[in-house]
């Protein structure tokens, strides 16, 4: 279960923010400290760049700083792969003393070996990339033996009491029996919850193809939840899960996860590169919000129901009135 | 999703009127290679080309010349050519291309971009 601390600490954040009046907040930074990473998948569009860009990397003070410019409560680090930055523990150590929580997204081929630079907590959480089962995720990270050293990963943060969840991206073609079967599987190692999400197409990633298109989308979510298991745990919001099976219609929420890497601040969001500002400030001010998202009819966003996108309009939607309040504890029942 | 684009890899270009240019400039912010832009200074400067400002002034492209540590702000002005001197970092990576390779042929390659890694300081 996601600790009732974290709960609060977001309610009260998206609360105190509809009361100020405030229309453009961000719920979680996707914060990028590097774009190397020790796997090349397919399905990635963040790494492919010339080897002096690939080797810079935001320090501990840039990153901290662009968590207080931007005040959201939770932290996501991605990148590249978080683990291979030399200094990630520090970068770590200092998000926990400003009391974000974290999501330290990682493909866990490191994990085992650096795991000692971390202290459980309840602002820590592993969030760890499977796509599937052995097969399906060896495929998709282009590497074999990927899941099985991820697993062994899992199994000692798990022991050692670190908070993990799994982070999934599904494609097209995949399997809904297989993703039940990878549900149980993962649930089984003593995981906190999964993390789900329809992939989407970043514009460089060598993989345009399998890249799952909006009904298709809602079709492979609704054979997948069909009947949901009360041993699978969701680090979802439960609207979110309704809008991916077609249940709640959703327009994206671009500002809601805001990207900071060695660019600056990612115009618009974390999937479309148009640009970048100096400051979280300029990003909010100078983006044409209005041109991003389903509704806009931006060919670009056309097929996107990412979580980094919609899963803020849940957020907002469950704390934005009784009514979706509501909504989201029937969901959570379901 | 369609056909992949024709690669920019190796062109140059010497701008023809303002059109042209914003159109060029624009491709080489999408280009995930290294660009050269020859200045009317006489100076060339050869980096990532990571940001772009051209539908407002002041116009100007931002830079992360390699070697250098902090990018490099470049009014329009100044740029009188363009050359897509580094390797597109995304080109030739389909995953149709991937897929077709035999497993061994993709088990090498990702042993060595794991190898490149280590000799790199980048993995244990």
């Amino acid at each position: 279960m996601v600790p009732l601390s974290q709960i609060w600490t977001v309610a009260s954040y998206v609360l105190s923010k509809k009361i100020k009046g405030e229309k453009r907040y961000p719920l979680v930074l996707m914060l990028e400290p590097l774009f190397r990473c020790n796997l090349a998948c397919a399905g990635c569009g963040k790494i492919q760049y010339p080897d002096h860009i690939l080797n810079r990397r935001l320090t501990p003070e840039q990153c901290w700083a662009a968590a207080d410019e931007c005040g959201a409560p939770i932290v996501s680090i991605a990148g590249g792969e978080p683990l291979v930055h030399k200094e990630i523990d520090r970068i770590v150590a200092g998000l926990i003393e400003r009391k974000k929580y974290i999501y330290l997204c990682t493909n866990a081929i490191l994990l085992r070996k650096r795991i000692d630079l971390f202290k459980p907590s309840k602002y820590l959480t592993f969030s760890i990339h499977l796509d599937g089962l052995k097969e399906e995720h060896d495929e998709s990270v282009c590497r074999e033996g990927v899941y099985e050293t991820a697993v062994e990963g899992i199994k000692e943060a798990v022991k050692r009491g670190f908070r993990v969840t799994i982070n999934s991206t599904l494609f097209d073609g995949a399997n809904p029996q297989r993703v039940r079967t990878f549900f149980d599987e993962v649930m089984s190692l003593g995981i906190e919850g999964i993390m789900v999400s329809p992939g989407y197409s970043y514009q460089k990633a060598p993989d345009q193809e399998h890249f799952l298109q909006r009904n298709k989308t809602r079709e492979l979510f609704q054979q997948i939840l069909r009947e949901k298991k009360k041993s699978w745990k969701f680090n979802l919001s439960p609207l979110f899960l309704e809008f991916l099976q077609g249940n709640v219609e959703y327009d994206c929420t671009p500002w809601g996860n805001p990207t900071y890497n060695v660019f600056g601040w990612q115009k618009p969001c974390y999937l479309l590169q148009d640009g970048y500002a100096k400051s979280f400030k300029e990003l909010i001010e100078t983006t044409p919000w209005e041109k991003y998202g389903f509704r806009s009819g931006n060919p670009k966003c056309a097929n996107c129901m990412v979580h980094s996108g919609y899963e803020a309009t849940a957020v907002n939607d469950t704390f934005g009135s009784w009514k979706g309040f509501v909504k989201t504890v029937k969901a959570a029942l379901s | 999703m369609g056909e992949a684009k024709k690669s920019l890899t190796g062109e140059s270009f010497v701008f023809g009127d303002d059109v042209q240019k914003r159109e060029l400039l624009e491709a080489a912010f999408d280009y995930r290679g290294d660009v050269t832009l020859e200045l009317a200074s006489g100076e060339k400067l050869e980096g990532y080309l990571f940001n772009r400002q051209l539908d407002r002034t002041p116009y100007f492209v931002e830079m992360f010349v390699a070697g250098e540590a902090t990018p490099r702000c470049i009014p329009v002005d100044q740029i009188i050519a363009l050359h897509f001197s580094g390797k597109d970092a995304a080109d030739g990576k389909s995953y149709e291309a991937w897929k077709s390779k035999k497993l061994k042929e993709r088990q090498e390659e990702s042993k060595k971009i794991e190898s490149e890694m280590k000799r790199a300081g980048l993995l244990d």
